[in-house]
């Protein structure tokens, strides 16, 4: 029975690794999109996007997560999600990536924000160009500032992958959750439920060593 | 002849008007000391040499061809500017070296970069960037920091670090020197290691603008003194006599005060 469980919850646990990493690819650049927006000079893009922002960050994940999934089925002749557990996917990537790239576009302008403008001039008054500024003098005292905001909200990222389970996402929650019923032939079993616990937990430890490790990484210079 | 000429330059910030009718030159291979009180304009009037602030009047001419014409300048484009501004180089009060680089490639870095837009830097590419290697190398030693070079801002002393914005500024060999009050970040001790550094350049015939308070290194080493308060210029001479003998009320004010 233990293995059978193991086995249910390790496929259920992929799933949510899937959406965990196709989160981050996603969000990561398409948080730098939304911070550039919302530091422009032109004034209608600046709004826009810190417009976008507070709502997102405004509302639950959840919500949003139900209204990309449910809503474009009910305005439109066809739903546009393809059938069963890929259009619940997608579903999902699309809300996570939306949310999370608002969280962290937030977290970058913070980081750039903190980076004494001194950098910049000094950048400038020996010719480079802003891109140059940019990737060679002001990108790696960014991501030293934003290390240890970006772990908190990449930890809180992967036991959010839990809110899928509102669409039937079928993740490690839903996973051990089908024990309660019936899951690979066994019914009524609460343990695997409360067993999901260990697989975040262990990731997430993961996840704290890997984030230590880059912040001593950076730790060379102040 | 002038290599740097600036013609009624005016800058204000709202409605503060914080450089008035700023005339000078500057002869090639002197040094000029601006020296006043806090707020009087100083930094701005490099800052608009430097490309950091833009003026709402004026021309800056170096070598005899306009460089900025507030007339039009809106019409520059990016890569202009910062071709013109390599016309001067800029050392910081507050250094601003840059901290994951080793004083080394802070040195090297900027030099690094122009280098990728000559057209045979992929055919030589090592040769050249050994080439910059080297001469980064010898202005650190020039700056007597060939110990430190492989040293990361963080592990250097204050004047260490201001010897090794000399340097980067040094490494393009800019026709013009600035700097901004570059012993204010500086304990007393720290101060006379910079000094002495910036009184070897002008020695070596530096081209040179140095704002400071330190009035007896005015007097001592820079070729000329220009004293200015509330944005305009008040007197500029020879330096020893505009320290000793200044001519405008004004100036024996402030002067005093040292």
């Amino acid at each position: 029975m233990f293995l059978t469980v193991i086995g249910a919850l390790n496929e259920g646990f992929l799933q949510t690794l899937k959406l965990f990493f196709i989160t981050l690819l996603g969000s990561l650049p398409l948080g730098l999109v939304i911070c550039w927006g919302s530091m422009n000079r032109f004034p209608p893009l600046r709004w826009l996007c810190r417009f976008v922002v507070w709502v997102i960050r405004g509302t639950p994940l959840m919500l949003q997560l139900i209204i990309i999934f449910y809503i474009p089925g009910m305005v439109m002749d066809q739903n546009p999600w393809p059938a069963g557990e890929t259009g619940r996917f997608l579903a999902c990537a699309v809300a996570f990536i939306f949310n999370y790239a608002c969280y962290f576009s937030e977290i970058y302008r913070g980081g750039i924000q903190g980076v004494p403008k001194g950098q910049q001039e000094a950048g400038q008054v020996l010719g480079m160009t802003k891109g140059q500024i940019f990737f060679h003098v002001t990108l790696l005292q960014m991501i030293k500032r934003i290390v240890p905001p970006m772990s908190n909200e990449v930890i809180t990222l992967l036991k959010d992958t839990a809110i899928a389970r509102v669409i039937s996402l079928q993740e490690l929650i839903w996973a051990g959750y089908a024990f309660l019923k019936t899951s690979h032939g066994y019914s009524n079993l609460l343990w695997p439920l409360f067993f999901t616990g260990v697989y975040y937990l262990i990731f997430n430890g993961l996840l704290t060593l890997f984030f230590g490790w880059l912040e001593k990484k950076l730790d060379y210079f102040s | 002849m002038a290599i740097l000429e600036v013609n009624n330059l005016e800058k204000h910030f709202g409605s503060t008007r914080v450089l008035e009718d700023i005339s000078f030159d500057l002869e090639k291979g002197k040094a000029l000391a601006i020296i006043g009180s806090s707020g009087s304009g100083k930094t701005t009037l490099l800052r608009c040499l430097n490309f950091l602030e833009t003026p709402d009047q004026g021309t800056i001419s170096v070598g005899g061809s306009v460089i900025f014409d507030a007339a039009n300048r809106r019409s520059q484009t990016d890569a202009e500017i910062r071709k013109k501004r390599l016309h001067f180089g800029m050392v910081f009060q507050s250094f601003n070296l840059f901290p994951q680089y080793t004083a080394l490639k802070n040195v090297t870095l900027a030099k690094e970069l122009l280098a990728r837009e000559r057209p045979d830097f992929k055919a030589n590419k090592k040769a050249i960037l050994e080439e910059i290697r080297q001469e980064g190398l010898e202005l650190l030693k020039k700056m007597g920091l060939e110990q430190r070079a492989n040293h990361y801002p963080n592990q250097l002393s204050g004047g260490q670090q201001q010897r090794v914005a000399i340097a980067r500024a040094l490494a393009l060999k800019p026709d013009i020197l600035c700097f901004d009050e570059p012993t204010s970040s500086l304990d007393p001790e720290l101060t006379g290691e910079v000094l002495r550094v910036i009184r070897g350049l002008v020695e070596q015939k530096t081209t040179m603008i140095i704002v400071t308070h330190e009035m007896a290194f005015a007097r001592d080493v820079a070729d000329e003194v220009m004293f200015m308060d509330k944005g305009v210029i008040v007197e500029r001479g020879p330096a020893r006599q505009v320290i000793e003998n200044p001519q405008e009320e004004r100036t024996r004010q402030f002067l005093a005060g040292y």
